[in-house]
C-alpha cells in the first residue's frame, strides 16, 4: 500500500503538485468497474460504516485502496449529539484508519444519535453557544481518540430554529477555531440552504475563513413542491450537479484554491463515467481558477 | 430549551404515529423559524428520509420476503420494525436482528407460518455476508497434528457459519424464489419437511448447504466448544453410524473451520 498522500496543507499556505484534486464516492455498484478501469480520477471517498464487518466490501476497498488515495466520510459519530460520540464506533473507524490510512476523516455538523436510537439522518441543529460546546466537545473526543485532526460537513436542512444566534457560516467557523478540526465545505448543501432558508450563498461562502477548508463537497439536489405549496431543495445525491451549485463552486475555488473536491452520488447511480465526467470538470475548474492563482 | 430535550421531542416525533408529524407538538413547533403552515410538511421529509432509509436497509437485508409477500406487505412490515426497533448503533449492516420475533407477533402475518423461519435464514446470510475476515484450517493444517492429540482438539468453525433448524423446507422456499422467470402459477409443497442447514461464505457471498442431521449435530456440539473427542462421544450415542471420515472430507473442502490463530 502506497504512503498516505496529503493532498493540500492549508496551514502551510502552498499547494502540492497534485495533479487531479478531484475525487469519487466509491459505492458498492461500482466496485469492480472503478477496480477494472480505472477512471481517471485523483481519489476515492468511502463511508467508514460501510467496512465494518469483513467480507466483500473490505475485499473490494483493499483493491481499490492499492489503486487510489481514500478518504473516510463518516455518517455515523453524530458529532451534534449531546450524548457523547460512540467509543465503540470511533473504536471501529480508528481499526480501519490503520489499515486504509486515508488522507482525511470527515463528519457532519448535524445529529442522528438520541435516546439509543440512530435515527439514520442528518438532523438539524440550532446554531447556538449550548450547540457549539456540545459539538466541539463531541468533536475534540474524537480527534483525540483517532490521534488526528477531522474535518465537519456543513449540513443540508429543511427546518431552521428560532433560537440560533448566528449564520451557519460563523457557526462553521468558530467549531473550527475552538479546536482545529477543518472544515468540509459542501457547496450543494450552501446552495440548498440558501434557497430553503432565504440567505446568499456567497454571502455564506465569503463569511468562511479559507484556513479552515479541507476539502469540498458537490452533489446534485431535488426540488420538491411540499404540501404547503412551498418549494423546498432536497439534498437527494442522485443527479447532476446544477449548474447554480457550479457557479458557486467556481467562486470558492477562486477564494479557497485547489481544494480536493469530490463528487457524491448516492441514489440511482450513474454508470462510473458519469461520475468521472463531473470530477473532470471539478479538475478543470481548478486548473481554470485556482492553480494559475496559487503559482504567483 | 436544552438541546438534549429539543433531540428527544425530534427523535420521539419522528418515531411516533404520523399524527405526530401532521399535528406537532406545540413544544416542538414553537422551536421552527417561519410559519407554522410549513411544519408539518417539513417535518415530513425527515421522516420519509429517516424511515425510507431504514426500511430500504431492512428490505436489502431481507430480500425473500419481499419476493414471498410482495412489495407492499413487505413494505408494511419493515415500517413497522423500523418504528419499533430503530437502529442502535449507526451500523446498518448489523441492523434488522429480531425480524424474526417480531414477525411471529405481527398479525398481519398470522397465516405465513413459515415467514419467521424465513427470516432467521436471511439474519443468518447477512451475518455471514459481512462476518469477521478469517482463514480456513486446510488439510496441511490437521496434517501436522498427531492422531493421539487429535481427540482433544477444537476445531472452532469460521466466524462466517450458522447453523439452523427449521420444520420448513428453506432451502426448497429459497430456490423457489431465486428462480428466474417463475411460472405464476406455479406452487410450492411447503409440507415436504423441515430441515437442517448451514449457512457459510464461499468466497464473497453467503450460501447454503443441507446436513444430514448427525452432520448437523455434530457441528452443534463443535460450535459449543466441545474437543473433536467429546462431540464424536456425544454423535455416536444418538448416531451410531455416523461417517467422521466423510465429515471431515465434505467440510474441509467446504472450509467450515477457522485456523488456528498461531498458523495463520
Amino acid at each position: 500500500m502506497e504512503k498516505k498522500v496529503n493532498l493540500f496543507h492549508p496551514e502551510e499556505g502552498s499547494y502540492p503538485p497534485v495533479k487531479n484534486p478531484a475525487g469519487i464516492g466509491l459505492r458498492h455498484a461500482h466496485y469492480k468497474d472503478v477496480i477494472e478501469t480505472k477512471p481517471a480520477v485523483g481519489w476515492l471517498e468511502v463511508h467508514p460504516e460501510n467496512y465494518f464487518g469483513g467480507g466483500a466490501h473490505r475485499h473490494y476497498l483493499t483493491k481499490a485502496r492499492e489503486l487510489y488515495p481514500v478518504s473516510f466520510h463518516a455518517v455515523g459519530l453524530s458529532l451534534g449529539s449531546t450524548e457523547r460520540v460512540s467509543r465503540d464506533h470511533l473504536r471501529q473507524i480508528k481499526e480501519l484508519i490503520e489499515i486504509y490510512e486515508p488522507f482525511q476523516v470527515s463528519d457532519h455538523a448535524s445529529w442522528s444519535m438520541s435516546g439509543n436510537a440512530h435515527l439514520n439522518d442528518l438532523l438539524p441543529l440550532p446554531y447556538t453557544k449550548e450547540t457549539l460546546s456540545i459539538l466541539c466537545r463531541n468533536i475534540e473526543e474524537t480527534q483525540e481518540f483517532l490521534g488526528q485532526r477531522i474535518l465537519v460537513e456543513n449540513p443540508s436542512t429543511y427546518l431552521s430554529f428560532k433560537s440560533s444566534t448566528m449564520p451557519e457560516w460563523d457557526f462553521m467557523n468558530e467549531a473550527a477555531r475552538r479546536n482545529g478540526c477543518g472544515i468540509l465545505l459542501d457547496v450543494n448543501n450552501i446552495y440548498v440552504q440558501s434557497r430553503n432558508h432565504g440567505f446568499d450563498a456567497f454571502e455564506y461562502l465569503r463569511g468562511i475563513e479559507g484556513r479552515h477548508v479541507g476539502e469540498i463537497h458537490l452533489a446534485g439536489h431535488t426540488e420538491q413542491e411540499i404540501a404547503d405549496g412551498s418549494t423546498v431543495l432536497i439534498d437527494t445525491h442522485d443527479s447532476l450537479v446544477r449548474p447554480e451549485v457550479w457557479n458557486l463552486y467556481g467562486f470558492a475555488i477562486e477564494k479557497f484554491g485547489p481544494i480536493p473536491t469530490l463528487i457524491e452520488w448516492d441514489q440511482n447511480l450513474p454508470p462510473l463515467s458519469t461520475l468521472a465526467a463531473e470530477a473532470g470538470r471539478a479538475a478543470a475548474i481548478i486548473r481554470e481558477r485556482a492553480l494559475p492563482h496559487a503559482a504567483e | 430549551m436544552r438541546l438534549s430535550e429539543t433531540q428527544t421531542l425530534f427523535s420521539r416525533t419522528m418515531l411516533d404515529h404520523p399524527d405526530a408529524v401532521a399535528n406537532p407538538d406545540p413544544a416542538l413547533a414553537g422551536l421552527f423559524a417561519g410559519e407554522e403552515a410549513i411544519l408539518p410538511a417539513r417535518l415530513k421529509i425527515y421522516r420519509n428520509n429517516i424511515l425510507g432509509s431504514l426500511t430500504k436497509a431492512m428490505q436489502a437485508t431481507y430480500p425473500l420476503i419481499e419476493k414471498l409477500t410482495g412489495e407492499e406487505f413487505a413494505t408494511g412490515l419493515m415500517r413497522s420494525f423500523v418504528l419499533e426497533s430503530p437502529p442502535q448503533e449507526a451500523c446498518l449492516a448489523r441492523y434488522g436482528a429480531g425480524l424474526d420475533a417480531f414477525i411471529e407477533t405481527f398479525s398481519p402475518a398470522k397465516d405465513l407460518p413459515y415467514l419467521a423461519d424465513v427470516a432467521r435464514l436471511e439474519w443468518a446470510m447477512n451475518e455471514a455476508y459481512y462476518a469477521p475476515d478469517d482463514r480456513p484450517l486446510t488439510p496441511a493444517g490437521l496434517q501436522n497434528v498427531p492422531l493421539e492429540e487429535l481427540a482433544d482438539m477444537i476445531l472452532p468453525l469460521r466466524a462466517s457459519i450458522r447453523l439452523l433448524d427449521s420444520r420448513w423446507p428453506l432451502s426448497a422456499i429459497r430456490n423457489f424464489c431465486l428462480k428466474e422467470n417463475r411460472d405464476e402459477r406455479e406452487t410450492l409443497n411447503l409440507d415436504q419437511g423441515g430441515c437442517q442447514i448451514m449457512v457459510y461464505r464461499p468466497g464473497l457471498s453467503a450460501d447454503i448447504v443441507p446436513l444430514e442431521s448427525a452432520e448437523y449435530a455434530f457441528l452443534q456440539a463443535m460450535s459449543a466448544g466441545d474437543t473433536l473427542g467429546q462431540s464424536l462421544e456425544t454423535i455416536l450415542k444418538t448416531f451410531p453410524g455416523f461417517d467422521f471420515k466423510g465429515f471431515l472430507q465434505k467440510h474441509m473442502a467446504l472450509e467450515t473451520f477457522s485456523s488456528p490463530v498461531a498458523n495463520t
